[in-house]
């Protein structure tokens, strides 16, 4: 009987660590990025020069707002008419609020600040002058989209050169992310967007960025566009730190004599209240 | 703990709200002010406001299209610090306090409130001008 008891508990646990071994979920193998070789950083000499502070055009945005408008969908291009009568009354719809980033597309689409573009291997890197610019991570090392989506202002970046073309994939943008054609007109993407840009010199000088935008939730047929940026040189234009939220605060004394900074009062269209 | 900072967070807001602060801010459009209008205000510096994304500057003085008001503190709203050096030849230390100066700005449409647009600022003892346009930045030349 004993042994017949331990004969069972035997079975039994072997049983269960068998079971235990076939249900643990295999673990995927960790995706090591190779450190760069010396040739890596050589071929990023053959690349195209796009060093400098590259400035945007805002007098093509402008002109681009009412000429080359987006395929809003029906409930939309209504938002978007109220917007525009708003703005011309003086009530200007605050689609970055918050300084949160102007994301992407509408970083592309409408900053009316400088950009720098690095090329490391693997990356290109955009790095905007104020913060509601934010950064860009373009992976050109042959990765994937993640199968696992996680949303972010920027999306998930996947870049690879046609000759002086940078060709950019993007997904996984956040639904709240504003599809924007000026600093007053544009609505959340909703969701579902999907943006294919080719970046390339357009002269010595002049850089364009061919948008293709695909906004299911708010537009009706994907959105082709270009937008144009200028190339300085000058070190005394180099960008520096820009910090969007210091415009909400300014500079104090605590209690403590440290230096702090305190919350300004804001209007509801973001400009500073001022005195009566 | 939890109650604690449920406690400091109601706080916070009501804070907020009591002191009418909008949790909205960032880069914003200037149609807020009437920009078929020019004004001028001639008066010194009280503080320059060098921060993104638009800098501002407040000035004690008068302006001659609404002199019946007599001596004022008017807020002047600009675009960013690069912007400004880009476009309109600022500097950091472009002005400082107690500078006398000769500012053209667009008001806000809002008559009650004393803000504007600023377009073009003359420092009067060196007549240094510094102008406020973004869009002035793509003119040819520059560096």
């Amino acid at each position: 009987m004993r042994s017949q008891l331990l004969a069972t508990m035997v079975i039994v646990l072997a049983s269960a660590a068998t079971a235990g071994a076939q249900d643990t979920p295999k673990k995927p193998a960790t995706v090591i990025n190779p450190a760069p070789t010396a040739q890596d950083y050589a071929d990023l000499a053959k690349l195209p020069d796009w060093s400098g502070v590259w400035n945007p055009k805002i007098t093509d945005q402008d002109r681009q707002a009412r000429t080359s408008p987006p395929p809003w969908n029906e409930k939309v291009a209504k938002e978007v008419e109220k917007m525009w009568a708003d703005e011309k009354a003086g009530r200007p719809k605050l689609i970055f609020y918050g300084c949160f980033p102007e994301a992407h597309p509408s970083w592309m689409l409408v900053t009316h600040n400088a950009m720098e573009i690095l090329f490391t291997p693997g990356r290109v890197t955009m790095l905007g002058e104020s913060d509601g610019n934010r950064l860009r991570r373009i992976y050109t090392d042959g990765r994937r989209h993640p199968d696992i989506s996680d949303p972010t202002f920027h999306g998930h970046s996947i870049g690879h050169w046609e000759g002086d073309t940078l060709v950019v994939d993007t997904v996984d943008i956040l639904p709240q992310a504003p599809l924007a054609i000026s600093e007053a007109v544009g609505v959340p993407n909703d969701g579902d967007m999907h943006v294919v840009e080719r970046i390339h010199l357009a002269d010595k000088d002049i850089l364009h960025v061919d948008l293709e935008i695909t906004a299911p939730k708010i537009l009706t047929a994907p959105w082709k566009t270009t937008r144009i940026f200028f190339r300085q040189r000058a070190r005394k234009f180099d960008i520096v730190e820009g910090v969007c939220q210091t415009g909400d605060y300014k500079e104090a004394m605590d209690a403590n004599g440290h230096h702090v900074f305190v919350p300004v009062e804001k209007t509801e269209w973001g400009n500073l209240v001022a005195p009566k | 703990m939890m109650k604690h900072l449920k406690a400091v967070t109601v706080f916070a807001v009501a804070g907020v709200v009591a002191a009418g602060i909008a949790s909205v801010s960032a880069h914003h459009s200037s149609t807020m002010f009437d920009h078929a209008t020019t004004m001028t205000i001639n008066g010194e510096v009280v503080e320059l406001r060098w921060v993104n994304p638009h800098v501002s500057l407040s000035i004690n003085g008068v302006v001659k299209e609404r002199a019946e008001d007599g001596r004022a503190v008017w807020v002047m709203e600009m675009t960013s610090p690069g912007n400004l050096v880009r476009a309109g030849g600022w500097r950091r230390d472009a002005v400082k306090p107690g500078d006398k100066v000769e500012v053209e700005f667009s008001p806000l449409r809002d008559s009650e409130r004393k803000g504007g647009a600023l377009k073009k600022l003359t420092v009067a003892a060196s007549g240094e001008v510094f102008t406020a346009n973004i869009r002035e930045q793509e003119r040819p030349g520059l560096e």
